[in-house]
């Protein structure tokens, strides 16, 4: 019996072909996840290549406790970034690991393009090449209802698609995967849409055998038990991570109207809290975990007079509420939920949207556009109205000016100006944190650019309740860059990485018969981080041209404000000791 | 001799569609982590509906059993069900037990082809979260 599930699925949607190969070697060194899929990607993924191009590939790699423990079911994507033309590698939870896994396969490479809108069926037989004509502009939830198996083979399927945005090629377009999760960041949706791929179904209508079930049984439960009855994962079970916004609110790190504030007047109306008492309709899960992370709420959308209403159930985590919400002064969670409805139907990165509609409120303020460019559209901070007519403007590329909001706040300011406000790094749209120099530091330092990559942002909080020092910033972000590597390689969800310490990964891999050691962790996550930015330099990534907005600096953080000369000086010295093996500083 | 313990579809509107219970099935019967070798099923029409567990609620006077014309499926002396012949199973062809199970709790296995039969362990109900399985003596 095979340990480890080493056969990758390769794809040609050009030729219509596919293969599966087993590749021992590559799943013993990487296991899966991260590792496996950057690895793969480098060896895929011809240098220079247009992430629109037909070799740009898509991989996607569960990890070896996917299907088998409780939240340890993500999946990793990577491919070439259209939104920061580089190293795009993106999470998603949902029914894909289990799935494939039970379909037997332990990645899948999906190569070149095709004319024809397909849609790839996936199972243990291989791959059926099917016309998705009827789908297209369907959004994901449409192609959730008609796509959905409801015989007895199709019990374990998941489901990915793109909305009209990843079609029109947008370039923070956001791949669904079963309904209320997503490849959210880093315009996956687009590479789907420049390979006419509208959607991918995987049936896993197979077993995973485990060699000792006792053993196996036992361990299961300890972790299962652990996410229950401790409160490691309590936050994610009860409010969720909405539950962010008091919090962040109190210390004044809550990004409000583009970053010029660190807390927000209506935080208390926006609050996970509120969402819970009034909005919350029930909790969703991935396979085996029994924590129901995913916050459904249920608003009416009344789309005419005489009692006309749309019902909508809509997914929102903290990210969200903070693009979305905060960020652009919308006051109301219910606002909120429908300007999140409307990405979600079109299939749009909540976040880079939410951070492309601010750059654009601030630049109309400032002058720098008007409403020629808007085609008479006034944004304003809160103006919920006005923002769900631009979102449709952005993934219609309606002009230019929206084409060019279409490619992110950064490509946006190249040619109208406001550099200064567009709160990006490495590409990358930031996430909701204005805690101080560990989270800056730590989006410029991750491999996509992400909080996820290490949690500078934790730190910060540390660092403020006096937890941490200061000093501590460059090892604390190395260490959590590297550990964190390791879990997404497994793939284990970030939300349980309280539960899954070294001791309790090593019994976890042992029962499904992998065995590894704490070392053996250090030098994968140290090898994993060296590869991405392999990669990264590869294709052009410079520490030396990572544009820092000056709103950084301007508005106050939870540590205080904020000097470049300080980060500047504290990414020469990270750089210099971390194990990143190429460097242009 | 009457079943001590059943399991029930207690709050069937509580799950969160951690397939759990799918699990610790399929690891009980079959030793395996599987979603189609289980008794129990989440029929999901579409994500964004509830889920719709399945389980075996063991008739009274079960279909399956009257519909099984070999005689293989019965019930044994501690009322669960049983395939108490299996030379005989399958000889119907046609898996009638299947189709007469209006619920479809009652499925047959991709791999042997033989119906898989609730034993009426409740695994499943320790397993789940919410207590949306639960296991109980059974009601008269």
């Amino acid at each position: 019996m095979s340990k480890l599930l080493d056969k990758v699925l390769y794809i040609d949607l050009g030729e219509g072909t596919y293969e599966a190969v087993k590749q021992p070697e590559l799943f013993e060194q990487f296991l899966g996840g991260s590792g496996l899929a950057i690895r793969l990607l480098l060896k895929e993924c011809p240098q220079g290549t247009d992430p629109f191009a037909p070799e740009n590939p898509i991989i996607l790699a569960p990890g070896p406790l996917g299907g088998l423990f409780p939240s340890a079911g993500k999946t990793v994507a990577t491919f070439k970034s259209p939104i920061t033309g580089n190293l795009g590698e993106s999470h998603a939870g949902g029914r894909l690991a289990s799935s494939l896994k039970m379909a037997g396969y332990g990645a899948v490479v999906i190569k070149n393009s095709t004319p024809t809108l397909t849609l790839l069926e996936i199972s243990d037989k291989g791959v059926n090449f099917c016309d998705a004509s009827p789908l297209k502009g369907f959004s994901s939830l449409e192609v959730e209802r008609r796509l959905r198996g409801c015989t007895a083979v199709a019990r374990m399927q998941s489901l990915l698609s793109i909305g009209l945005a990843g079609e029109n090629k947008v370039s923070y377009a956001c791949v669904n995967v079963d309904r209320y999760n997503y490849f959210g960041r880093l315009g996956l949706g687009a590479v789907f849409g420049s390979k006419n791929l509208k959607a991918i179904s995987i049936i896993g209508s197979g077993s995973i055998e485990v060699p000792d079930p006792e053993l196996y049984k036992k361990t299961f439960k300890k972790v299962y038990k652990e996410e229950i009855e401790t409160d490691k994962m309590a936050k994610y079970h009860f409010t969720g991570t909405p539950a962010n916004v008091l919090v962040l609110n109190e210390i004044r790190a809550l990004p409000t109207k583009n970053f010029q504030q660190g807390s927000f007047e209506y935080a208390e109306a926006i609050s996970g809290e509120n969402l819970g008492e009034r909005w919350l309709e029930r909790k969703v899960s991935c396979p085996l975990c029994p924590i129901g992370c995913m916050h459904i709420a249920k608003i009416r959308h009344a789309f005419a007079s005489g009692y006309e209403y749309e019902p909508l159930d809509i997914y929102h985590n903290y990210e969200s509420i903070y693009a979305l919400g905060s960020n652009l002064c919308v006051k109301t969670a219910e606002e909120i939920l429908e300007l999140i409805h409307k990405a979600n139907i079109l299939g749009i990165d909540t976040m880079l949207l939410g951070n492309v509609l601010a750059w654009a409120t601030e630049a109309f303020e400032k002058r720098l556009i008007d409403r020629e460019h808007t085609m008479g559209l006034t944004p304003t901070w809160g103006g919920t109205e006005t923002y769900l007519q631009m979102i449709d403007q952005i993934v219609l590329k309606k002009n230019e000016f929206y084409a060019k909001l279409a490619q992110g706040a950064e490509k946006a300011s190249e040619t109208y100006g406001g550099d200064e406000f567009a709160m990006v790094l490495g590409g990358n749209g930031l996430a909701g944190y204005h805690t101080g120099y560990a989270s800056v530091l730590g989006t410029i330092v991750g491999g996509r650019h992400s909080h996820n990559n290490n949690a500078g942002y934790d730190i910060d909080q540390k660092i403020l309740h006096q937890r941490m020092k200061p000093n501590q910033v460059i090892k604390g972000l190395i260490e959590e860059n590297e550990w964190r590597y390791v879990l997404t390689s497994l793939v284990i969800c970030l939300f349980a990485r309280r539960v899954y310490t070294e001791k309790r990964i090593i019994d976890a891999l042992k029962a499904v018969g992998i065995e590894r050691s704490v070392n053996d962790f250090k030098k994968l996550g140290n090898e994993i981080y060296k590869l991405a930015f392999d990669f990264k330099f590869r294709e052009g990534f410079d520490f030396n041209k990572v544009k820092i907005p000056k709103r950084l600096f301007e508005s106050s953080t939870a540590n205080g404000k904020l000097e470049e000369s300080v980060l500047t000086r504290t990414l020469e010295e990270y750089v210099k000791n971390s194990s990143i093996r190429k460097t242009k500083l | 001799m009457p079943l001590q313990s059943t399991i029930r579809l207690e709050h069937p509107e509580r799950c969160i569609g951690c397939y759990n219970c799918v699990f610790a099935c399929s690891l009980e019967l079959f030793n395996v982590v599987s979603a189609t070798r289980a008794a129990v099923w989440i029929k999901p029409c579409s994500l964004g509906d509830p889920f719709i567990v399945t389980i075996c609620t063991l008739c009274d006077d079960p279909p399956c059993i009257k519909a099984c014309k070999p005689k293989a499926l019965q019930k044994d002396g501690d009322g669960k069900l049983k395939v108490a012949d299996p030379s005989e199973c399958k000889k119907c062809e046609t898996f009638d037990c299947a189709k007469a199970c209006i619920t479809c709790a009652l499925t047959i296995d991709l791999e042997t082809d033989k119906p898989i039969i609730c034993t009426q362990c409740g695994k499943c109900a320790e397993a789940c979260p919410h207590e949306v399985i639960t296991y109980k003596e059974k009601q008269q």
